[in-house]
């Protein structure tokens, strides 16, 4: 299949988006094992359904093609941090939005294992909104990963981020 | 705009992703809002930190494994119907959404990482179309593609870390773990012996559909049984060798030996690289 990839091959044009995939994994499964796993599975969804790829971003079709298997592999099996807040995602107390100097003086000190840490504490979907964002998509491509209006992916991501601002005041240094 | 509506748009427009408009609104608000523009410090603080997480190279082991798929996924299989659950295709961009930008970059380090493995792959794949154009014909008229899924199947088996879900303590204790997991039970009765252990099961796809996987052992080499239901696969119409009441079709590809053959509504395939003797021999057992 090469028609909505210019030209190349369908496979090669997936290949090229491997290590993105593979760090997306990484921070859902949080083994490596798990994670490797889980990009091959994706990859065998993705080649057997290449026929439904009718062109735009295929990035973001392998990151939804990887969510949805991940759900499917082992989200539903596993027990999630309770969900608390509207939307049935995870948030914190207005009052915890306030911030301060100390704060930002926390925030530009951090290192990348606290917000990993950080990170791997938030539900799957407070995650994987904010990893998506972090990776460039669209709002519209998010949505339509996450299975919701562009304005929820707008207030989940902001109380996404709100509560890994909350989660990074234990880990800041 | 007030506080309520400023306070979700801070993060996009620290980062220069609202549009002009929505930019000079929350720009207007920020300037008479101390707490709002202590917030959008924060959140350019947030995205700093963000910035510096790691963005790790998949493992060589993880991409000569994508490379094996990507090239049957690219041969004319003709594979893609039916897929077991694919997203439709996604929108275009619109015109407000604004990027980040990352993703050329992340495009240009992917590129670099896998270009030569790519390349690699496309000198196998010729090896490959040579070594298919220049062999025999194959005894399966119509069923190569199944027999290369099968054989992707064993190896992805074999190479993974975690190749059976449910440890066998006998077919009794791997066959109910099935129930729920797929939608037919495989008829599967043979509980391993000491020449063919059986050590676990899993659930995978084959092709387009869900497959009951069996693994088991002679010595030291790996035996995967797939089961499945064949409707619409283009199963082999060579006639097959009788195997207890069965027929049996029995092929090899790329140096593994693959027996195929339907029972109850269900196709079978065993895939091991032992020898074809000694997996019509766990055949038998099977159809016992």
């Amino acid at each position: 299949m090469t028609s909505a990839t210019g030209g190349e091959p369908f496979g090669r044009c997936l290949l090229g988006h491997a290590d993105a995939l593979y760090g997306y994994a990484l921070r859902l499964t949080r083994r490596e094992a798990d994670a490797e796993e889980l990009v091959q599975e994706s990859y065998i969804r993705a080649l057997t359904g290449a026929a439904s790829f009718q062109g735009g971003n295929l990035k973001a079709w392998l990151f939804q093609i990887l969510r949805n298997t991940y759900i499917d592999l082992h989200h539903r099996a596993r027990p999630q941090p309770a969900a608390v807040g509207a939307g049935g995602l995870d948030g914190p107390d207005e009052r915890e939005l306030f911030c301060d100097d100390l704060e930002l003086d926390r925030l530009r000190r951090l290192v990348a294992a606290d917000i990993e840490v950080a990170l791997g504490t938030l539900t799957e979907e407070s995650r994987s909104i904010i990893l998506l964002d972090v990776e460039g998509f669209t709002e519209t491509e998010v949505a339509k990963m996450m299975g919701c209006a562009i304005g929820t992916v707008k207030s989940r991501l902001a109380r996404a981020r709100a509560l890994l601002r909350q989660k990074l005041k234990d880990y800041a240094r | 705009m007030d506080c309520s509506n400023v306070r979700p748009l801070l993060s996009h427009h620290v980062s220069g992703r609202l549009d002009e408009a929505r930019t000079s609104e929350v720009a207007r608000h920020l300037e008479g809002c101390p707490s709002c523009r202590q917030l959008a410090l924060v959140e350019g603080a947030l995205d700093g930190a963000l910035a510096t997480l790691p963005r790790g190279a998949a493992p060589a082991r993880l991409l000569a494994r994508l490379g094996g798929l990507v090239l049957d996924g690219d041969a004319p299989a003709g594979t893609a119907t039916g897929a077991p659950s694919p997203p439709p295709p996604l929108p275009q961009p619109r015109p407000g959404d604004r990027p980040r930008g990352t993703e050329s970059r992340d495009r240009a380090r992917a590129s670099t990482w896998t270009a030569a493995f790519v390349s690699a792959c496309a000198a196998a794949a010729l090896v490959l179309v040579v070594v298919r154009t220049s062999a025999p014909s194959s005894a399966l008229s119509r069923g190569p593609d199944l027999v290369a899924e099968a054989v992707n199947d064993h190896l992805r088996v074999v190479a993974s870390t975690h190749p059976v879900e449910i440890e066998s303590g006998g077919i009794h204790q791997v066959k109910p773990w099935f129930t729920g997991r797929i939608d037919f039970a495989p008829r599967v009765t043979f509980s391993g012996d000491d020449d063919f252990p059986l050590r676990g099961g899993s659930v995978g796809y084959f092709i387009d559909r869900k497959a009951a996987v069996f693994l088991f052992q002679r010595r030291l080499h790996a035996i995967t049984l797939l089961v499945f239901p064949p409707d619409g696969l283009a199963w082999p119409s060579a006639t097959g060798a009788p195997v207890g009441r069965l027929s049996v079709t029995q092929t090899t590809s790329r140096g593994f030996s693959v027996l195929l053959w339907r029972d109850g509504g269900l196709g079978y395939v065993l895939v091991s690289d032992v020898n074809a003797h000694e997996l019509v021999t766990l055949a038998t057992k099977l159809n016992d």
